[in-house]
């Protein structure tokens, strides 16, 4: 990665951290927010690369000395990546950045600490780092990143220069996909769920996507059809196959993408649907539906998303979903 | 990389740079021990980014050959295992040998085992050292000037600038301070500098200082001490050890300590210890450390200490010598036998200033060391 790579995706972020870098006026603290996908880990190690490589071209890192390699590798001393272990920032993890904070660089004065899905630290984790944040001794560079902007803590926000990585168009994703040999069916989900490249090839292959669609279909089609049978279908086909907690996520995403569909049917978006191989089923749904219950629905759907994060039962969090969803 | 080295050195030598190495890094590479072989002899490196442990083992030692370099090179072994299998290889001597894809080959006599290495590129670089900001002191003396300070320094993460001890140098004079900012511990030595040497708010982690006082061995060889920008250098015979430094400025502590006295008092100073030791008796769980002390008038002094719950400790203790005012005061007893602990001298002088300000405890025979206190505040 280079920056002008990125320069083609995230035009302005890089634009904005590039004349910093010029003019050596760097914050010292950053929050990038974006969706998952948009290159917001690359742009981090870009620029920890920029501040660290002894060749450097301009700004451009030169990508082949042992800053480089090392900040690639995970390996450079100075430069700290901070990742989920399991579902949250362990306190552990927030222990050692802290020290990390307080200690001189090992090998220079720079320090650089990436922290991945900031929003993942407890309260008490991202209160007790606002400190270094807000004055850093020496010259270090905290970079935060998350999918979830709202969930920072606004005192974290205020401390650091927020980026917004803007979210890629779904379709240059579909046309890159279908270029991997994919068909197009699935590359269209896929390009709804990530937005990124490889990320989309990953949840191809097994055919995973497509054995999601087609539980994700009979699941609406037992609702609509045969009511009573739905909560068999969810016992026997869903939860068998949406065994993890991230694989349900992607699960509940794709209901929620069907009933877009199905609302994007009745108001004439025919170009932009997903399921564009079931266009009957959603002309039937969207005669059937009124625009108020679609509503209801992606808000059901959403709601058991957020409790689904929350650590309910997926069990009963599926069973309360399907009957909201039937009910008039 | 191809040597054949003695194993016994060996040995000891991963050992020494085992200790630097945690299992918990968050660094891939720094699970391993670093060998580097040159024309000289054989370099070992363990760390865990906070101190660094080099080992250096010679090509000769007296008339003894320790190492024969074949091929100079360098390689990243697994700590684990490669401090295991060094220890527990049949012969006297061990084959060390490299191939082009980091495999290394470890053979002693029949045994022979095959590790991937780590790529030493990747390794962290050490500062390099400029042989002109050196000064020395002995071993011995560096043990105890790290005894009589680390002692002091804060637990707690709130400063952390605190956690560490102070060293500065000025006109050839080494001041160590080390304080929780309730009590404060200094000590000041004379060093050998090769030139003007003089720096300050160079801020050593407590922790580090208490694994070099581990390493040490007891004895009076010289240590070279190097500070660069972020790590100062202890340098023995054939053992580097480095260390990072705390970043943020050490407060100023020079004007803290008060430079006349109201009441002067000498006592001896294991019965003073003892004294507050048995007063400390009655302080649960060490969490009331309050202690109080009042001159009685006729050049004793009186000691109590008060639990409600539990009970009352009362003692008399007669001074060597008394001077200036009457006096009535309260102080964390804890703190005060940790500072007469390494304090190594049988009388001890008390300068106190009024009730509500700090007071010093100092050695009658010499005057290198210092310690300071804030009363405690009981009414």
């Amino acid at each position: 990665m280079s920056w002008e790579k990125l320069q083609s995706t995230q035009s302005n972020v890089v634009k904005m951290l590039s004349n910093s870098l010029k003019k050596d006026r760097l914050a010292h603290a950053y929050l990038f927010e974006g969706p998952r996908g948009s290159g917001k880990k690359d742009v981090a190690k870009v620029l920890a690369k920029s501040l660290f490589c002894m060749n450097k071209n301009g700004i451009n890192p030169c990508l082949l000395c042992v800053h480089c390699k090392r900040i690639d590798s995970g390996n450079h001393p100075d430069v700290h990546f901070i990742s989920t272990e399991g579902q949250a920032i362990k306190v552990d993890q927030i222990r050692h950045l802290k020290k990390e904070f307080s200690f001189r660089g090992v090998e220079s004065e720079k320090k650089v600490y990436i922290v991945e899905d900031a929003e993942k630290m407890t309260v008490n984790a991202a209160n007790s780092i606002l400190k270094f944040l807000e004055e850093p001794d020496g010259m270090a560079v905290a970079i935060l990143m998350t999918t979830q902007y709202h969930r920072i803590l606004k005192t974290i926000v205020s401390r650091s220069q927020v980026l917004s990585f803007a979210p890629l168009i779904p379709e240059r994703l579909v046309k890159k996909l279908v270029e991997e040999g994919i068909n197009e069916g699935d590359a269209r989900i896929v390009s709804q769920i990530t937005y990124d490249l490889e990320e989309g090839i990953q949840l191809c292959q097994d055919n995973w996507i497509a054995d999601a669609r087609s539980k994700v279909i009979q699941l609406i089609d037992e609702i609509y059809l045969r009511p009573k049978y739905a909560f068999i279908t969810l016992q026997e086909g869903w939860m068998t196959f949406f065994k993890e907690k991230k694989d349900m996520q992607l699960g509940l995403d794709l209901l929620m993408i069907w009933y877009r569909d199905v609302l994007r049917f009745q108001v004439g978006h025919h170009e932009q649907l997903v399921y564009i191989d079931q266009q009957n089923k959603l002309q039937d749904q969207s005669l059937k539906i009124s625009q108020r219950k679609l509503g209801s629905n992606l808000q059901a759907v959403m709601n058991a998303k957020r409790r689904l994060d929350a650590n309910t039962a997926p069990q009963l969090l599926m069973e309360q979903l399907l009957l909201r969803l039937q009910e008039g | 990389m191809k040597f054949t080295i003695h194993r016994d050195q060996f040995v000891q030598s991963v050992q020494h740079v085992s200790k630097a190495i945690s299992s918990r890094t968050t660094i891939p590479v720094l699970t391993g021990i670093k060998l580097v072989a040159n024309e000289y002899g054989v370099t070992l490196t363990g760390s865990d980014s906070d101190i660094s442990i080099e080992s250096f083992i010679p090509k000769e030692d007296g008339d003894l050959q320790l190492v024969e370099v074949e091929d100079k090179g360098s390689i990243v072994l697994q700590a684990r295992f490669f401090s295991e299998i060094v220890k527990k290889l049949p012969e006297d001597t061990i084959d060390i040998h490299v191939t082009d894809q980091l495999v290394t080959t470890i053979k002693s006599g029949s045994s022979v085992f095959n590790l991937n290495g780590l790529d030493p590129e990747e390794y962290p670089r050490l500062p390099e050292i400029e042989e002109e900001n050196v000064f020395k002191l002995r071993t011995d003396l560096l043990k105890n000037i790290i005894r009589q300070t680390v002692f002091a320094v804060s637990t707690i993460e709130t400063r952390p600038i605190l956690t560490g001890v102070n060293w500065t140098i000025e006109d050839g004079l080494l001041t160590c301070t080390a304080t929780d900012s309730h009590r404060l511990a200094m000590r000041k030595a004379k060093v050998d500098t090769t030139n003007e040497l003089s720096f300050t708010n160079v801020v050593i982690p407590g922790k580090s200082l208490n694994e070099l006082s581990k390493i040490l061995d007891e004895n009076e060889e010289w240590v070279d001490i190097i500070v660069t920008d972020n790590q100062i250098l202890f340098k023995g015979k054939n053992l580097l050890f480095f260390s990072r430094l705390l970043d943020g400025n050490y407060p100023a502590t020079k004007n803290m300590i008060p430079t006349q006295s109201k009441t002067g008092v000498t006592l001896t100073t294991k019965l003073f210890m003892q004294a507050i030791e048995r007063a400390l008796l009655l302080s649960r769980d060490g969490k009331n450390n309050v202690v109080n002390l009042k001159t009685l008038g006729n050049g004793n002094i009186e000691i109590t200490s008060v639990t409600p719950e539990v009970g009352k400790v009362t003692e008399d203790i007669t001074t060597n010598s008394f001077n200036g005012e009457e006096l009535r005061i309260s102080f964390n007893g804890k703190n005060i036998i940790d500072a007469l602990k390494v304090i190594e001298s049988t009388e001890i002088m008390i300068d106190f200033t009024g009730a509500m300000s700090p007071f010093v405890i100092k050695p009658i025979e010499n005057d290198n060391m210092l310690h300071l206190f804030s009363p405690v505040r009981t009414y």
